[in-house]
């Protein structure tokens, strides 16, 4: 029997092999969105324990990556809308910025400021279409929204990101 | 705006933010499995509230002790 159908039967040693072959790639997709390597480790285990328990209702023929990209992402927009106000968004620095400390550390906390004035949802799409540059299409089927949204979501949060960082005094 | 000030502010965002450590260092799986044994052992909440609920009808109402141990 294929791996995928033994999942949804529920078999144990099936979900082990699907939780091997996928940790790195949902970890990595997370810590996309949270920035945060010990938050992603958390919200990986977190996701693949929802799939574990909602295996009936996964559907064989479709892709599992993609189901858990999905349930990765609510989980993660969950984590943004519980931190919203008390984690900040940046991480480790850019080679690059590691180059002009001074400066890119003012830059860094303005636009940490600016990301933390976004809603949620318009902050995952900001974050996955500027910073990550995923392709729409792929940010539409994760967030479970159309490609129209998503442009939508990132005109509204390309707007409010430049309006802040002009307040803010950053060069957009 | 158009994608030319997209990509400026991409380009801006980029710079701020930096690129995340995408790279996964350590298995997670012994950690699934706590979570797994974590999850299966947490006992619903309703059946807390049937047990008190039951606990407060024999407390309150002793006569249905007998009945409750015949039918058992």
């Amino acid at each position: 029997m294929e791996l995928l159908e033994r999942f949804a039967r529920g078999e144990q040693d099936a979900f082990e092999t699907l939780f091997r072959q996928f940790q790195s790639e949902v970890f990595s997709w997370i810590m996309r969105i949270v920035r945060d390597r010990g938050i992603a480790e958390d919200l990986t285990v977190e996701a693949f324990w929802k799939m574990h328990q909602a295996h009936a209702r996964f559907d064989p023929a479709r892709s599992f990556g993609a189901w858990a990209r999905r349930i990765a992402t609510n989980l993660a927009m969950d984590h943004l809308r519980k931190s919203r106000r008390e984690t900040p968004l940046v991480g480790e620095p850019a080679d690059g910025a590691r180059e002009n400390p001074g400066i890119q550390r003012e830059t860094r906390e303005q636009i940490a400021t600016a990301f933390k004035r976004l809603s949620p949802k318009l902050r995952i799409v900001a974050t996955l279409s500027l910073v990550e540059e995923v392709p729409h299409r792929e940010i539409a089927e994760a967030v479970g929204i159309s490609e129209a949204t998503v442009r939508v979501r990132l005109f509204r949060a390309t707007q409010i990101l430049r309006k802040e960082l002009e307040q803010l005094g950053a060069k957009t | 705006m158009n994608e030319t000030h997209e990509i400026e502010l991409g380009k801006l965002l980029k710079k701020g933010l930096g690129p995340p450590d995408q790279e996964l260092r350590r298995d997670l799986w012994p950690e699934m499995v706590r979570r797994m044994e974590k999850g299966e052992r947490r006992v619903p909440w309703f059946d807390w509230a049937l047990l008190a609920a039951a606990t407060a009808s024999l407390l309150f109402v002793p006569q249905m002790i007998p009945v409750l141990l015949y039918h058992l």
